[in-house]
């Protein structure tokens, strides 16, 4: 950005068989490329939007693309997928992605036509929120095809957790849009006259029909992710669980979970299905208000962890001021998750009296009070008044209150926690702490466990387990499609992702192999972490969450207290090779993964 | 269904935009029967997104006018059993039946600069077939008496 330049490299065959795609390619890059030490709004930081082998074939749910760069909200390696045509048209205008370095005077966004790439200006466009700016983008070239990624006014203004907008799907966690906007980068367009092709398309073909036949005997992606989407969870974990997050997590049991439900949702608010390009479950819904104090509002969404965020943490039953909420996030540009989790904790310092309504602009920021949800998303994409304190995120901000607010600030790492319960699921108590991107759901999976194909309460085995999901989540990031395949191919890395990938790129991988690819890729992204500073201290879950069980519902008592945290970190470093005391791989597993560099890289620090 | 009422009816592929959940699997779908390749630029139907809830779809209508055939300076469509078929040795690739088709059924090859018209797959649409949410249908209309 900062030259205004644009060029191209190539991928060998070899890099691609390593690395496999998406999450790899990114990865590898981000590595190479950034100094971990440097802040992430420093022009030295790398956005990469990159694709996998899935975009651009008919394969179900992979009608996505992929984000990374180095976080501003944890200052480590961070990666966001998102629906979106984008991807695939990165691959029809002969890419596998973009790498966006250094930092522009002023605001630009980025053009791909095929082999036309341009920095074009974007004065017009700076301010503007993320629906507008793809319309102004799209009119300009007369193609209602074009795809258009853009960032909002919170990316603009930094807001740490804003996001990448595209169509009505969000790269929402981590703050890539921020990175965006701090190199003044407004958007990204593309398009492409190409096409793409599968290595060996008769297998490739016998592997569809599998698809479909199997796919009918799973409920899951047969009958309530299309017809609820993913409310539907929330009478899963409100009721049946009682680990749906409440009142910033000071209970898990919310009593009006009825009121927040996808069936609810689906009956008096749903207008129609929408779907992630190429995914013939579409779990997506348009839904709408059509009466009540939030009349009109419309938004596709609010999926799942909107509901939890901005429903039952901020303690509003009220689905109509979700769904507002929801349209207006995406409008301003910011993540739904960090956002809601983010106002929850200033509810409850306001409750406990570290925020007055001197620093709330004399709004009651009590739970419950919709109007202070809803009202703040703006302030807090400009950073005006209280929305200033809430644009740096729960755990930035419980530094500034001071007091005790760190220890009910729901985050790791930064990262606010999504709905899945680090005390409900002892999965997640583990898989939160080292994951990665800290609070996210899509490095250790929750749902095997809401199966009941590991135990939630079990601590024996559990860290073997994480480790599964983790590497079945790199892979799906690798080939950048949906988790929710998951249901369907296991919820750990099975063999059956080797059938389905290999006729798609032709490496013909053994399933050790893949599982190298995968540990490979965790360990590099691990190795990022480390040289930003993360060690075994690092590695932990909210205090509120080690000290204090769940206090009623079904889930009563539950929780991981530090003794067993520490009992499955010792059990998983054993099992990854990486130092029991430090948290940091082992050189000798980085070398047996083709990792040389890395490992005289960790060796120096 | 015999051959002789099909020659009577005209053959349309129609959209439901309540069911349509805009996943452009009909696109790919016809890509890979045509050309084995996958690709929104060499097929035959497309779908545009207007607002959350608005979905357009674009492919030939088999209309009665068919601006098309008029339009084309070389002569090389003509409508034979239901579809508009071109005929690759005449065609200059000019785009003229592009600008005429009020429904902007056709669009050019990228590479090859073909017309592509929709075929119906030999009868059997992919993208019918392939439709996960049943929002395409085929359905034989009457003509039009001349």
């Amino acid at each position: 950005m900062t030259n205004r330049k644009t060029s191209t490299t190539e991928i060998t065959d070899e890099f691609a068989r390593k690395y496999l795609g998406g999450n790899g390619f990114a990865v590898r890059y981000i590595y190479d490329l950034v100094d971990p030490r440097m802040d992430a709004f420093d022009p030295t930081n790398v956005v990469a939007m990159m694709t996998g082998p899935f975009q651009g074939i008919n394969i179900p749910t992979a009608g996505k693309y992929y984000m990374a760069t180095k976080s501003p909200l944890t200052n480590g390696y961070f990666d966001s997928v998102s629906g979106g045509f984008i991807g695939a048209e990165i691959k029809f205008a002969g890419y596998d992605g973009i790498l966006i370095t250094g930092k522009s005077d002023k605001p630009v966004y980025l053009f791909v036509d095929d082999d036309k790439v341009e920095i074009k200006p974007a004065d017009n466009l700076w301010g503007k929120k993320t629906g507008e700016t793809q319309e102004m983008i799209k009119e300009e070239y007369k193609d209602p095809n074009l795809c258009v990624s853009a960032i909002g006014p919170a990316g603009e203004n930094l807001v740490r957790y804003a996001c990448v907008i595209t169509e009505y799907r969000a790269a929402g966690r981590g703050g890539v849009g921020a990175v965006m906007g701090s190199k003044k980068l407004k958007a990204i367009a593309v398009r492409g006259s190409g096409t793409n092709e599968v290595a060996d398309l008769d297998k490739f073909r016998e592997w569809m029909k599998w698809y479909y036949e199997e796919v009918k005997k799973v409920p899951g992606l047969a009958v309530n992710l299309p017809t609820y989407g993913t409310p539907a969870l929330v009478a899963t974990i409100g009721k049946m669980f009682g680990t749906l997050g409440t009142y910033n997590h000071q209970t898990e049991f919310y009593d009006q979970w009825e009121s927040l439900s996808g069936e609810k949702l689906k009956k008096e608010f749903w207008v129609k299905d929408t779907a992630c390009p190429a995914c013939p479950i579409a779990c997506s819904k348009v839904f709408q208000a059509k009466d009540g104090k939030h009349k009109g509002a419309i938004s596709e969404g609010p999926e799942y962890e909107t509901l939890y965020s901005l429903g039952s943490m901020c303690g509003i039953p009220d689905l109509g001021a979700v769904i507002k909420g929801d349209s207006l996030c995406d409008e301003w540009g910011m993540d739904t998750v960090s956002y809601g989790v983010t106002i929850s904790f200033l509810m409850e310092a306001y409750q406990k009296g570290l925020l007055t309504k001197e620093n709330t602009e004399g709004v009651e920021f009590k739970f419950g009070n919709d109007d202070a949800m809803i009202n703040t998303i703006e302030k807090t994409a400009k950073r005006e008044g209280i929305g200033n304190l809430a644009a740096e995120g729960s755990l930035r901000a419980s530094r500034i209150l001071g007091g005790d607010s760190e220890r009910y600030a729901i985050q790791v790492k930064g990262l606010e926690i999504p709905g899945h319960s680090a005390r409900g699921l002892r999965g997640m108590s583990l898989g939160y702490a080292v994951a990665t991107r800290g609070g996210s759901h899509h490095d250790p999976r929750p749902t095997g466990e809401y199966a009941g194909a590991s135990d939630r309460k079990a601590v024996e085995g559990k860290a073997a387990w994480v480790i599964g999901t983790m590497q079945m989540t790199t892979i799906g990031d690798c080939l950048v499609h949906c988790h929710f395949m998951e249901r369907l191919l296991g919820f750990t890395l099975t063999p059956r992702f080797v059938d389905m990938i290999n006729p798609v790129t032709g490496f013909n991988y053994t399933h050790q192999e893949l599982v190298d690819v995968a540990e490979r890729i965790l360990d590099l992204e691990r190795a990022f972490n480390v040289r930003t500073g993360i060690r075994r201290r690092d590695d932990t879950i909210p205090r509120r969450f080690l000290e204090e069980p769940i206090p009623e519902g079904p889930s009563k008592g539950f929780h991981t207290d530090e003794l067993t945290l520490n009992k499955l970190l010792d059990d998983f470093y054993a099992l990854k090779e990486w130092d029991p005391k430090t948290g940091i791989p082992t050189s000798a597993k980085l070398k047996r993964l083709g990792l040389e560099d890395v490992a005289a890289d960790l060796e120096r620090l | 269904m015999t051959v002789a009422i099909a020659q009577e009816k005209k053959p349309l592929i129609k959209f439901d935009l309540q069911k349509c959940a805009f996943c452009k699997i009909c696109e790919l779908s016809c890509s890979d029967f045509h050309y084995k390749k996958f690709g929104d630029s060499i097929s035959r139907i497309t779908i545009i997104r207007k607002g959350p809830t608005m979905f357009r779809y674009f492919i030939c209508t088999r209309c009665d006018k068919r601006f098309c055939i008029p339009a084309c300076p070389t002569k090389a469509l003509s409508y034979v059993g239901g579809n508009i078929v071109v005929d690759e040795k005449l065609c200059n690739s000019c785009g003229d039946c592009v600008k005429a088709c009020p429904f902007h059924g056709i669009k050019l090859h990228p590479t090859t600069k073909m017309p592509l018209i929709c075929d119906l797959c030999n009868g059997d649409p992919n993208c019918v077939k392939a439709c996960p949410k049943s929002a395409l249908t085929l359905v034989w209309l009457p003509e039009a008496r001349k």
